[in-house]
């Protein structure tokens, strides 16, 4: 039987470093995806997931279950973000993992799909990346942590310490910018493409 | 809420179209968007946003974090690899530089000075306008103190004498270290120790870096795909170009010889 979140942190607070393993295991590939998408560096986020979860352990003694686990790492990991950009003092620059998708893809694909399309879908791919370097940090990250992470509007206010309705908004913000930029790109509507 | 829905409420709208609102709300928000086509076609355009950031995945990236105690050098937790499987530690990477020793890094820095001061031919000369260094290309003829510089006393020749005696100790100093370093990585059966995570760590890094060089050679592939493709078509366009062109001269030569023939065959008055 999967041991829940809780049985593990309980274990690891009693210090068994095999059950925080399990966590880190569980919980690295959101993590890492969450900072990619935050901060856009492949590098830098590496740093950041494997930091995230080294003061996670360090801070694993104060943890007192008030909030998940998940939480919890998140907005450790949201605040190392933060620092990020801030030290850097510079919007996220989206590095796209140019060769990866590609190759990954054409793997997954195999002959059916053409280069042609391959390109196209990493373009468009760059494109939505590039759109949500536009995004303020607040909005880029409600929108990371709604889309991509599933988070409540309400577990989003609480990690980003602001009222529901300013979620909402933020939501809302940063979504129509990406809706003008993808338009100014081009980019139809999903329908219209499945239409042609 | 209230149970009315307008069009400047776009927090109900965002929930709407998460799908965090209750059913009334919903049946409310419904009931506007039948008869409002600018909200059905902003919730739409939003929905399709939606989808678009359904394209944007990060790259696969090899991670593999994990956390051992390391209680020999460094009391406080330390991460390494989990079991042999190709990741990363937990702790920041450490860099090139960061993963040998202090002393071999000084001695380095101290090799790096000394090939520096003997590529620049560096000179120190005290004499009576007190010290004075020299640098550059000069032949040892050309080096030699002048007549008036006679009370001027080179003091170069035993200080580096001495330094090369030095340099070549420290030389040899790192080279049985690095020696016995690598005599220890080899051990099978050695108990893990700080060195050999620093060779698993440097391992890690040259897989990385292999995986790296070809996705990067993946990459180069598909672009010079592109490449030939782009290439492919604006010359096909330019041969239809080509085409085009020469039915073009052919229909005006056939019209000409047309008109020769009819002209031709025109009987004289």
């Amino acid at each position: 039987m999967v041991a829940t979140d809780e049985e593990l942190v309980a274990k690891s607070m009693a210090g068994d470093t095999e059950s925080f393993n399990q966590l880190v295991l569980r919980w690295e590939r959101p993590i890492y995806a969450l900072a990619y998408r935050v901060i856009g560096r492949d590098e830098d986020a590496r740093d950041v997931a494997q930091e995230t979860f080294l003061r996670a352990f360090r801070a694993l003694p104060g943890f007192k279950g008030q909030a998940k686990f998940s939480s919890w790492l998140y907005r450790i990991a949201l605040n190392l973000c933060r620092d990020w950009i801030r030290r850097k003092k510079r919007t996220p620059l989206v590095e796209m993992p140019e060769g990866v998708d590609i190759a990954e893809l054409a793997a997954e694909q195999g002959p059916v799909e053409s280069i042609e399309d391959l390109v196209s879908r990493q373009e468009m791919s760059r494109i939505v990346a590039d759109g949500m370097t536009l995004l303020p940090e607040e909005q880029r990250t409600a929108i990371v942590l709604k889309e991509f992470h599933g988070l409540t509007f309400q577990e989003i206010a609480d990690l980003q310490g602001c009222p529901l309705s300013t979620v909402k908004t933020r939501l809302y913000q940063g979504l129509s910018v990406l809706r003008r930029h993808l338009e100014s790109q081009g980019m139809t509507t999903v329908e219209g493409r499945r239409e042609s | 809420m209230s149970m009315t829905f307008t069009c400047d409420d776009k927090q109900t709208l965002v929930a709407y179209l998460y799908g965090e609102v209750d059913p009334a709300e919903r049946e409310t928000v419904e009931a506007h968007l039948a008869g409002c086509a600018a909200c059905a076609a902003e919730v739409t355009a939003l929905g399709d946003v939606r989808s678009e950031l359904g394209l944007w995945a990060p790259p696969d990236a090899e991670l593999g974090f994990a956390i051992v105690r390391n209680a020999v050098r460094n009391p406080v937790r330390n991460a390494v690899k989990r079991s042999d499987a190709p990741s990363a530690p937990v702790l920041r990477p450490a860099r090139w530089w960061n993963t040998a020793p202090v002393w071999a890094q000084a001695a380095a820095a101290v090799l790096v000075l000394a090939a520096g001061a003997a590529i620049a031919n560096v000179q120190v000369k005290s004499g009576p306008d007190g010290f004075s260094v020299t640098t550059g290309w000069m032949s040892p003829a050309l080096s030699e103190p002048s007549a008036g510089e006679a009370g001027g006393r080179r003091v170069e020749g035993p200080a580096v004498e001495e330094w090369k005696t030095a340099l070549v100790a420290l030389e040899q100093q790192l080279r049985t270290e690095i020696r016995s370093g690598r005599a220890q990585a080899t051990r099978v059966a050695a108990p893990a120790t700080p060195d050999e995570a620093t060779l698993r760590r440097v391992q890690q890094l040259l897989a990385a870096s292999e995986l790296r060089q070809q996705r990067e050679l993946a990459m180069r592939f598909i672009e010079f795909s592109r490449d030939v493709n782009t290439q492919r078509r604006a010359d096909l366009m330019k041969i239809t170009s080509s085409f085009g062109e020469f039915d073009e001269r052919i229909l005006r030569q056939r019209q000409m010889m047309n008109n020769v023939i009819r002209v031709s065959s025109t009987p004289q008055q």
